[in-house]
């Protein structure tokens, strides 16, 4: 088997960021503006933030953008064609913590399956991703409490962990392998296995890191027994209804489709993101809502990341990023939720 | 203020009091909904009750019994706003004013505090803030943590109540309120414009700003209004920069300056600039006082359509 | 489908009147190929496009036995639904499909069907109607009864399959029945589901299978049990507000279940296993 682990300086690191800029669109978290930060295009390593708290919104504009173009239309002739806009180059997405990547995996069967979305597939074929083990967890983080690892991320290609004034990294998948191939000089193999004991060291000191961890056991089975419950009534009596929960979430989904026309002959489809916190969500013709209060689109929201999404796909769907935790103007704090559950469901 | 609710609900005067409540971390809180007398021991006050729970009276318009709320200063001018667009019926309120002496920025304050801290107990001084936590007492500097829209309070104490909680606050000569309005104003055109192009293309359109606005009433929005609608979702700069000045617009001669849709907006674009803006032009052009500060005073606008904002792009 | 939210360009040659407010629009696709991959089971649905307007989700009504092209009764009722309405034959249209799943035929043969409609729900019906009736589809299949309702006379879609096809089809009967008593109606009068009662048709060996608006479905589902039809024989379809019809978009769901994907057929079983939430 070939060498899978390496090492690389902190200069190595800054010189093999720039070559990257050079040869693809690199994609990494910027200080967009004082206190937010996103996943933005760089020309090099001196725009990228290194810092370990998750970005303000999560890199899943990259692979399921705010607003897509689905294809353009065109009647002209008599007949109808529809153009799908090109697909995206490869390119490197740089700096993603685990959580970031393990929601890309939460993702994935959900634009793939029986009907493969390429839009969003042909995104992720088309990104090589570059993840960046956490030093320090986020004020809100709760990755491990929903089954997430700090310092391993499994799915990326590459994995960069911080260890004194070098980075370790390793080699996920054989594209990350091509990726290192690609740029001899500058990366040293680790034969010691210095990056194997880096990462198990820096796990050993998160552990105790983290501020708040709920205690997930138990709360699906209650969830699965348990639809009606007047807790929603509370919850959602504070909710506000303006889905930043689910717009800064790294796995929401959910999106709307629509067409824009000028002139009726020539147009375009687009998706956008769209939220089933929002009233209009389900409103059919006709004025039916099956979700018709705030209470039925809250419970909807949690009972998703803490239930249908195991059910469909067997992934948790919260990876504990606590982007909703930090952004809800009303604290609404799924950790609290997830407590709250517990105490339910041991209390009756 | 625990006491008053009780008593409220007690004596079957008020159904429901609306206040707030420890939120999950220090320098949060949650609005609480109290309809039990013996639940009313989670209310708090703490400078951390920034949010504005005025607007909420309005899930309430419909039930029989009468809802008591908390208010600051500036949250009372966002209930004379409801009270005067018939969103809230008077008679059904009863307020608890709280004359405030300002509250905390989360933002900066979760920069000091660290996560998983518990306060037990707040007090406030001329020039800090004082946390007692299980760890000893914090120190806030005022100038660092206070909120933008306390630096220059025009209403300290709330405008209407029915019980005030503590004594009157006197409000501080406001003379620079519309600085950062004014600075903006001073630079060239390309660079105010640059400098909104900047914060705009951010915008997600979540429509926070919106939700949690107190001036924003309308059962349709406009945003809402036709379901497959290209400015109601779709997110570009030159649909993001229509929809905030549509958005300034409708709020225009009704914005209370609460400063709500700028703490909810997820990506932090300086929304009460713009509010301010057209507040300060108002005031300049009609001679009235902030929305929502007198009882006597209707909104300026029934309708706003001046090219103002324009000049601000 | 090599792209799911893609539809495949397809004229409408012919559009008949079938209510005051249904049409329905006989389409064909542009490109002859596509019928090898679309190959659509009877209860499927597709999206249809008016390029510029948008899509909306109809169930296709006619049957697969019927090859070439393809049936979509399409009420007015808003948006789209009402684009529709403008157009005339000859207008071009997309068709994504086909989507959801479809009615267990397999697992109903050799057993009798009771058909139970009302509305625009006689729709999706009617696919897995013609389907039974259909060659010599028709001897895997026991005795085939319809009962049919709608506001008034006026109001009932596909008459002629009700008053020309139908009744005339070996070992087949149609029921039908209007709201409201009006001059020129010698048939029944009353609801649906207090028809059904009145029939009482036996549960033995028998599949009941029924669509229509909510409130009528909900009670011929009480009516059936009554009668003592179990719940793995009683079989509906439900409708939820849907955009991308393929499982994404995330509108669609009760529970953990997906519309689009996971319907909209369902077993009165399965939905006793879902939470409320439709
Ligand atoms: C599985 C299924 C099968 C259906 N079969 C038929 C049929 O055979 N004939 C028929 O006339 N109607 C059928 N409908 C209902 C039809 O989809 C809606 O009436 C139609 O989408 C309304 O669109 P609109 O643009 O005219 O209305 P608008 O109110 O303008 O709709 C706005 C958007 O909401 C969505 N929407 C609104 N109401 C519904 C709804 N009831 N169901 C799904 N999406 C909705 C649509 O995506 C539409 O783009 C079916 C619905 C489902 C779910
Ligand atoms: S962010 Fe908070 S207030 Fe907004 S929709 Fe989500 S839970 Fe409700
Ligand atoms: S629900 Fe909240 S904590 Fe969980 S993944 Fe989404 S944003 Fe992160
Ligand atoms: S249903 Fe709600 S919680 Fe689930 S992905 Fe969609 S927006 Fe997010
Ligand atoms: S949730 Fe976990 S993986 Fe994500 S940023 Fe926080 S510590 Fe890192
Ligand atoms: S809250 Fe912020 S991001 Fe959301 S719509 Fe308003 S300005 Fe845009
Ligand atoms: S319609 Fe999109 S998920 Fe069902």
């Amino acid at each position: 088997m070939s060498v899978r682990d390496f090492l690389l300086t902190r200069e190595g690191l800054h010189s093999w960021l720039s070559r990257l800029a050079r040869d693809y669109p690199l994609i990494a978290p910027v200080e967009e503006e004082k206190g937010v930060i996103t996943f933005k295009q760089v020309g090099g390593p001196q725009e990228i933030v290194f810092d370990c708290a998750p970005s303000t919104l999560p890199p899943k504009e990259w692979f399921l953008p705010s607003t897509e173009e689905l294809f353009a239309f065109s009647t002209a002739g008599g007949g109808i064609t529809l153009q799908e806009p090109p697909g995206p180059k490869e390119r490197v997405l740089f700096g993603l913590h685990p959580c970031d990547v393990r929601a890309l995996l939460a993702l994935d069967p959900v634009f793939g399956g029986t009907y493969p979305d390429p839009y969003y597939l042909g995104r992720r074929k088309a990104t090589i991703i570059v993840a960046l083990s956490c030093t320090k967890p986020g004020p809100y983080c709760f990755c491990p409490a929903v089954g997430g690892d700090p310092v391993v991320a499994a799915g990326a290609d590459l994995l960069l962990t911080e260890s004194g004034s070098s980075f370790a990294v390793k080699a996920m998948t054989s594209r990350g392998e091509e990726i290192i191939q690609r740029y001899p000089g500058h990366f040293a193999p680790d034969e010691e296995g210095r990056g194997e004991r880096a990462r198990q060291e820096l796990a050993g000191q998160l552990a105790g890191m983290f501020a708040f961890l709920p205690d997930l056991r138990g709360v699906k089975e209650f969830l699965d027994g348990h639809f009606e419950l007047p807790y929603w009534e509370e919850v959602a009596s504070r909710c506000l209804g303006c889905g930043i929960c689910t717009y800064t979430c790294p796995t929401c989904h959910c999106f709307d489709i629509f067409d824009q026309s000028w002139d009726g002959a020539r147009g375009l489809r687009a998706r956008c993101w769209d939220s089933c916190m929002f009233s209009q969500f389900t409103r059919m013709a006709g004025g039916h809502n099956p979700r018709p209060t705030q209470k039925e689109r809250v419970r909807n929201r949690f009972l998703h990341k803490l239930k249908y999404h195991q059910d469909r796909y067997g992934l948790g769907g919260c990876v504990g990023c606590g982007r909703c935790v930090a952004k809800c103007p009303v604290n609404i704090d799924i950790r609290r939720i997830i407590g709250d559950l517990k105490e339910l469901a041991s209390h009756g | 203020m625990r006491e008053t609710a009780r008593q409220l609900l007690r004596e079957r005067e008020v159904g429901l009091v609306i206040g707030y409540a420890a939120g999950s971390e220090a320098y949060w809180v949650t609005p609480a909904f109290i309809k039990e007398e013996a639940q009313a021991d989670r209310l708090v006050w703490n400078p951390f009750c920034v949010n504005s729970l005025a607007k909420y009276l309005i899930n309430y318009h419909h039930e029989p019994y009468k809802v008591a709320v908390v208010v600051k200063g500036c949250d009372s001018r966002a209930l004379v706003r409801l009270l005067q667009d018939n969103q809230v019926q008077r008679e059904k309120v009863v307020v608890i004013g709280i004359p405030c002496l300002g509250v905390v920025d989360a933002k900066a304050a979760a920069l000091k505090i660290a996560p998983g801290t518990r306060i037990l107990g707040a007090s406030v001084t001329d020039g800090e803030f004082l946390l007692q936590t299980e760890s000893g007492t914090l120190s806030l500097p005022r100038g660092e943590a206070l909120c933008a829209k306390c630096r220059y309070c025009e209403n300290p104490t709330p405008v209407l109540a029915d019980t005030l909680l503590a004594e009157e606050v006197a409000a501080e000569p406001a003379a620079n309120i519309y600085a950062e309005v004014r600075e903006v104003e001073s630079w060239p055109r390309e660079k105010r414009s640059a400098f909104w192009d900047g914060h705009f293309q951010r915008c997600l359109r979540c429509y926070a700003c919106r939700n949690i606005c107190p001036a924003c009433t309308c059962r349709e929005c406009v945003f809402d209004q036709t379901d497959p609608c290209w400015v109601a979702k779709a997110h570009n700069l030159s649909e993001n920069t229509a929809f905030h000045l549509i958005r300034a617009m409708h709020v225009a001669g009704r914005c209370v300056d609460c400063g709500e849709c700028e703490r909810a907006c997820p990506v932090n674009i300086p929304l009460r600039l713009l509010n301010q803006k057209v507040i300060k032009d108002i005031k300049e052009l009609f001679g009235v006082s902030t929305p929502g500060s007198r009882l006597d005073e209707m909104p300026a606008l029934g309708m706003f359509a001046t090219e103002d904002p324009d000049e601000f792009n | 489908m090599d792209n799911p939210l893609k539809p495949y360009p397809a004229t409408i040659v012919k559009i008949t009147d079938e209510t005051p407010d249904v049409k329905t629009f006989q389409i064909v696709f542009d490109d002859p190929g596509v019928w090898d991959h679309f190959r659509h089971k009877p209860g499927q649905v597709a999206q249809i496009s008016v390029f510029g307007v948008g899509e909306a989700t109809i169930s296709i009504t006619s049957s697969p036995t019927r090859k070439g092209l393809l049936e979509f009764s399409v009420k007015r009722v808003g948006l789209l639904t009402g684009a529709l309405h403008q157009l005339e034959a000859g207008s071009k249209v997309g068709i994504r499909g086909p989507l959801g799943n479809h009615f267990p035929y397999e697992e109903m043969k050799g057993s009798d069907l009771l058909f139970i409609g009302g509305g625009i729900g006689l729709a999706p019906l009617r696919a897995l109607i013609d389907f039974v009736l259909d060659g010599e589809n028709r001897s895997h299949y026991g005795q085939v009864e319809i009962i049919y309702g709608a506001r008034s006379a006026a109001d009932l879609c596909f008459k002629d399959d009700l008053f020309n096809r139908w009744p005339h089809m070996p070992g087949t009967k149609v029921y039908l029945t209007i709201d409201r008593p009006e001059e020129g109606w010698n048939g029944h009068v009353g609801f649906v589901p207090s028809y059904l009662e009145e029939i009482s048709p036996s549960p033995r060996n028998r599949f009941a299978i029924t669509c229509g608006p909510p409130v009528m479905i909900k009670f011929v589902l009480s009516a059936l049990q009554k009668l003592g039809f179990p719940d793995e024989r009683i079989i509906t379809t439900l409708e939820m507000k849907m955009k991308c019809g393929v499982g994404k978009c995330g509108r669609c769901n009760i529970g953990s279940k997906f519309v689009c994907v996971d319907g909209p057929v369902f077993y009165l079983s399965q939905l006793k296993e879902l939470p409320p939430e439709f």
